[in-house]
């Protein structure tokens, strides 16, 4: 499929699945030809919290095409939580329609199977609930007393914040505010799900095979080697595919219910209630320094939500603790159970609603202390993860701040908010830190070569998916480099449970992993072919070593993991984001004229699909700011925005030119190939540097995602500016 | 989505004629509308009258030196026609800041006069909704209501209507016509075409059942020089407007002569700014009277739980688009 003839990484090649993708000829889940299928709706509950006490089928069943009705009452019994809230996980199981409680508005309450998609989805409207409905926790506000701290390491300290606090010349406690948020990736999840006798083959759009089948295992009492899940592609995922949800075991048990393969696509509206969700997050901060800028004091406390049947926390507290330098330091994080779905990891959990406040109240404290931004921040690097008093393995966060000044032309940002002119536009500059955790995971890689006329061609084989970044590209690339041969004659096949095992896709580790299994399955067969001709690759080459060997085809394995000196740093890519806006005098609009994202992420294996990612991560970085919010009815506890005519997420026009640097770099203590995350280190830093231009455009500062018209029409200037 | 018959009249008297024979009917426009809400099983006709395809689809000059729209035109076909662009641009500026290209190019004007309020509890069925499901209760009235109205309400419905186009059409004083099963057609003000909610908001307008609406008359050239349309949304483009506003100036000897003021985003209907017109006519046009006009406008506003912000929106979003229509020149 592949016609690059360029060899090996560091090559801003197309897409090698390019063509499959724009010819539709790349098979999404559902798109998949399984013969005598059947097709699931989900129905959704409209009560946030209650029982269910009756349930009429009987006009649904009788509708044509209809096979099965699936409900608590006939439902599989399926492994039941053993405990009250347990913290959920990228393989947990995923009990569903066990029984008559409902937690949420929108939770799955029943399943029709049909002939067709029509058919189910008309039936499913017919199928009539009764409930006994309670007075359901949907207020956050008055939610708090239930607040819990959920377990130990939801907390953490360093020396004295209080201490640290009086100390200090100048201080800040400000809250800072970001709503529900919905993951949204552009294909809809969905499986194609067949039983054979305790046998489980299914197409799913997951970011991380091995989970999906360990869920599916699980989650029936099954054994995992009998559960295969497949998915070449997956249109992305942000993180609500990393573990598969309910719609998942669905699918699989209305094909045990009626022994024939049945599809189950959620739909758009289903997405933002049975997909989980990023929770609200209200982060106080706390900071303190000395007026020459030396921080004494940052503290950082998180309260969210979770659903009150599963536990999950994001840990916005993590970037607080490792950024800057300060001897006094303190992080916690609250849950309250609400009847809410449970939210679940997105796009840099934690680092992207954590990096708002922190860098929002690192940019007052700038203010407050008379100095320069970038300089405040420059003056606060630290070389030593404070946190865990290890070295970073590389840390450039102050030299993407003092390029980025540079190339972005920092000097012209107005001294004061609110003086830079442009007609009915007040112009501003913002600037942020970012930094993302860039953990590497144990990887293992099959490789097939085959010699045809002289010329070897390779075949990578790994569980690891491509969700849209350009795994298939850069795994490519990476057995072009070591095998020495063109990216044209390496295939890469992905997405199959059968296949090697790795990490799957998510939480920035899939580029670092994927490619350091690729090459160390290249390097054993290489080490191998070395041995049996006697010869050197550097020398002979690869067809050679084959020839020499008396071999027309090989076969290798290789695993890659993290080393002691991996364990014995802080590994986490470091940015630096600068936004110019023009701020509506009058009328509480704005516009980011500019952005200029500068990043440290170790060796870029491919600048072209990296530079996708940041400018992905960029643009769901300013959607966080423009309008995105999943907005909860105060009186039923439904969403009310149902829909992406109401679920505002950027579109062109509100994305200005973003330019991306990427500071040349080669991380071999993160892992030999010198490779960190760039999935997600993007959005970290772009919400508070839009949040810190508007102040310099207005005086205004908004604490609380999205900057609406709305708000920032009613929002007064901070005291203190002209 | 429930099961319904399809049917594709040749003429508009089948068109009525199918109408009557089925009570149960909706007339198919673009169905960028009608299609979602079916969807949504908020609308469930059992037929489905295609008009799209009928002949009402020019742009012609009337008998009062004005132009008639055809109501099967789409909204990208009228708003780009050149007689709209130079005679009517506060028209085709308004038709333009709506949705997407893609949805322009289906929706129809007669669908765009008809679309229905963007009420989230609307949309949910269930949902309590008295425009919907009559009786129901209004889940917008003490629930979440930022983006409703501030005119014109009542306790039993507080949406408003999210059309762009009809805000330019209140501005200029169009005409609707309407064609009865019969044979029999009329002609209405554009201003008495949509209605208030009152006890009844399950009627968003004045349309009786099974009546097609033919077109859409604008009176003599308007605002060609001095018109803006300014509308406030929660992004860049593809978002209904929190509030809008049509302004159109015709200015002589320093004075302002005729002017055209309309709003949306804050009630059932297009708000046409009766009063701030009748303030403006005669002065001059400077900022102070813009302010003083945009002041009387929003006297009388009825806040909700979460839309105080509408109200000093509005006045800011009045005296903008004034300026930037004075601001234009020819
Ligand atoms: C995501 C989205 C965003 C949008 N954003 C905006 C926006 O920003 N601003 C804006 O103004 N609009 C916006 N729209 C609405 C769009 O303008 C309307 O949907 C469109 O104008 C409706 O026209 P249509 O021909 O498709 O109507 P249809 O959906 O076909 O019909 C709508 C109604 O009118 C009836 N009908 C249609 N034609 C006739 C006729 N000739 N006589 C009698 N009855 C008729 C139908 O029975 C139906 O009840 C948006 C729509 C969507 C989906
Ligand atoms: S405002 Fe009108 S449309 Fe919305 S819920 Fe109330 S009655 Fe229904």
């Amino acid at each position: 499929m592949n016609t690059d003839i360029s060899i090996g990484t560091g090559n801003p090649i197309d897409r090698v699945e390019g063509r499959l993708k724009v010819m539709g000829l790349a098979k999404y889940a559902s798109e998949f030809n399984v013969k005598n299928l059947a097709y699931a709706q989900g129905i959704n509950s409209t009560i946030a919290k209650g029982t269910i006490t009756a349930i009429d089928t009987s006009e649904a069943e009788k509708q044509k095409g209809v096979i099965k009705v699936l409900t608590y009452k006939n439902a599989d019994k399926l492994k039941q939580y053993d405990e009250e809230l347990p913290a959920i996980s990228t393989s947990s199981i995923q009990p569903v329609l066990q029984s008559a409680d409902v937690y949420y508005y929108g939770e799955y309450v029943g399943l029709v199977i049909a002939e067709t998609f029509e058919q189910a989805q008309y039936a499913a409207s017919l199928v009539k609930y009764t409930y006994s409905e309670e007075k359901p926790d949907i207020d956050f506000d008055s939610s708090r007393a239930k607040a819990y701290r959920p377990t130990e390491k939801s907390d953490y300290s360093r020396g004295d914040v209080s201490q640290g606090l009086a100390e200090a010349d100048v201080t800040l406690e400000q809250i800072y505010n970001t709503p529900i948020e919905h993951h949204h990736p552009m294909e809809l999840h969905a499986i194609i799900a067949s039983w054979n006798n305790g046998n489980v083959e299914a197409y799913a759009s997951q970011q991380i095979i091995d989970d999906a089948t360990l869920t599916i295992a699980d989650t029936f009492q099954i054994e995992k080697k009998n559960v295969r899940v497949i998915a070449p592609f997956v249109g992305g995922g942000f993180g609500s595919k990393l573990h598969a949800k309910q719609h998942v075991i669905l699918g699989v048990m209305a094909s045990k219910q009626i022994g024939r393969p049945v599809q189950m696509t959620v739909t758009r509206n289903q997405m933002f209630t049975n997909t989980n969700l990023r929770q609200r997050n209200e982060q106080k901060m706390q900071v303190g320094a000395k007026s020459d800028g030396s921080l004494t004091a940052l503290s950082h406390d998180t309260l969210s939500h979770t659903s009150t049947y599963e536990e999950f926390q994001e840990s916005c507290g993590t970037v607080t603790k490792m950024l800057y330098k300060t001897p006094n330091n303190k992080v916690t994080h609250r849950l309250m159970p609400m009847n809410l779905q449970t939210p679940f990891a997105m796009r840099a959990p934690g680092e992207a609603t954590g990096s708002f406040a922190l860098e929002s109240a690192m940019d007052e404290m700038a203010w407050k202390l008379k100095m320069d931004p970038v300089d405040f921040r420059v003056k606060n690097d630290t070389q030593v993860d404070p946190s865990s008093d290890k070295p970073f393995s590389s840390r450039l966060l102050n030299e993407c701040l003092k390029i980025g000044a540079k190339e972005f032309g920092w000097e012209e940002r107005p001294q004061k908010p609110g003086t830079k002119e442009e007609g009915n536009w007040l112009v501003g500059y913002g600037v942020s830190g970012a930094s993302r955790r860039a953990p590497y995971q144990k990887t293992s890689a099959k490789i097939i070569l085959e010699l045809k006329d002289s010329e070897v061609f390779a075949t990578i084989q790994m569980d690891a998916t491509d969700i849209g970044t350009g795994s298939y590209t850069i795994i490519a690339q990476t057995a072009s480099e070591y095998l020495n041969i063109p990216v044209a004659q390496v295939d890469v096949e992905l997405g199959d449970s059968d296949f090697p095992k790795t990490p799957g896709s998510g939480g920035s580790w899939g580029a670092a992993s994927f490619s350091n299994g690729a090459r160390a399955a290249c390097e054993n067969a290489i080490a191998s072919l070395e041995e049996k001709s006697g010869l050197k690759l550097a020398d002979a080459g690869l067809a050679k070593l084959m020839r020499s060997g008396n071999l027309n085809s090989f076969e290798a394995e290789g695993t890659a993991e993290p080393d002691e000196e991996f364990k014995k740093h802080s590994v986490f890519s470091f940015g630096a984001n600068f936004t110019e806006v023009w701020v509506d005098k009058d009328t509480g609009v704005f516009r980011i004229k500019r952005m200029l994202n500068v990043a440290s992420c170790g060796k870029i294996l491919n600048p072209k699909t990296a530079f996708g990612q940041i400018i992905g991560g960029c643009v769901m970085g300013a959607g966080m700011v423009i309008a995105e919010q999943t907005k909860v009815e105060p009186n039923y506890g439904n969403f009310i925005t149902r829909s992406f005519a109401d679920y505002h997420v950027p579109v062109n026009l509100d994305m200005a030119n973003i330019d991306v640097i990427f500071l040349p770099e080669e991380d071999k203590i993160a892992n030999k190939m010198g490779i960190k995350g760039v999935g997600e280190l993007g959005i970290t830093s772009v919400a508070a540097s839009i949040a810190n231009a508007i102040f310099n455009a207005t005086g205004k500062r908004m604490r609380d995602l999205p900057i609406t018209p709305e708000k920032l029409i009613l929002a007064e200037k901070e005291p203190g500016v002209a | 989505m429930r099961p319904f018959t399809y049917t594709q009249p040749e003429t508009i008297e089948e068109a009525l004629t199918a109408s009557v024979t089925n009570t149960d009917s909706k007339y198919l426009g673009g169905g960028t509308n009608l299609v979602d809400l079916m969807k949504e099983d908020v609308e469930r006709p059992s037929q489905i009258i295609e008009v799209a395809d009928l002949d009402f689809n020019t742009i012609t000059s009337n008998e009062t030196g004005g132009i008639t729209l055809g109501a099967m035109l789409s909204n990208s076909e009228t708003a780009n026609h050149p007689d709209i662009r130079k005679n009517y641009p506060l028209l085709s500026m308004a038709m333009l800041s709506a949705a997407t290209a893609q949805i322009r190019n289906m929706a129809t004007n007669g669908g765009n006069l008809l679309q229905r309020t963007r009420c989230p509890y609307f949309f949910e069925v269930s949902m309590p909704c008295n425009k919907r499901e009559p009786g129901s209760g209004c889940g917008a009235l003490e629930g979440a209501n930022s983006k409703h109205a501030i005119f014109g309400w009542s306790e039993s419905c507080v949406a408003t209507h999210p059309s762009d186009m009809c805000v330019a059409l209140a501005a200029l004083e169009a005409t609707v016509t309407l064609q009865k099963p019969g044979g029999t057609s009329r002609t209405i003000e554009f201003t008495d075409f949509h209605r208030l909610p009152g006890d009844q908001p399950e009627k968003d307008n004045t349309i009786l059942p099974g009546e097609i609406i033919t077109a859409i008359d604008l009176p003599n050239p308007k605002f060609q020089t001095n018109y803006h349309y300014l509308k406030i949304r929660e992004r860049s483009s593809y978002a209904f407007a929190l509030i809008s506003v049509a302004a159109g100036l015709q200015i002589s000897g320093g004075k302002i002569t005729n002017i055209g003021l309309a709003m949306g985003g804050v009630a059932h209907k297009p708000w046409k700014l009766i009063k701030a017109e009748a303030f403006l006519t005669g002065k001059m046009p400077t900022k102070a009277n813009f302010e003083q006009a945009a002041e009387l406008a929003l006297k009388g506003a009825k806040t909700l739980s979460e839309n105080e912000y509408k109200v000093i929106m509005g006045i800011k979003a009045i005296v903008r688009a004034l300026e930037q229509a004075l601001a234009k020149t020819a």
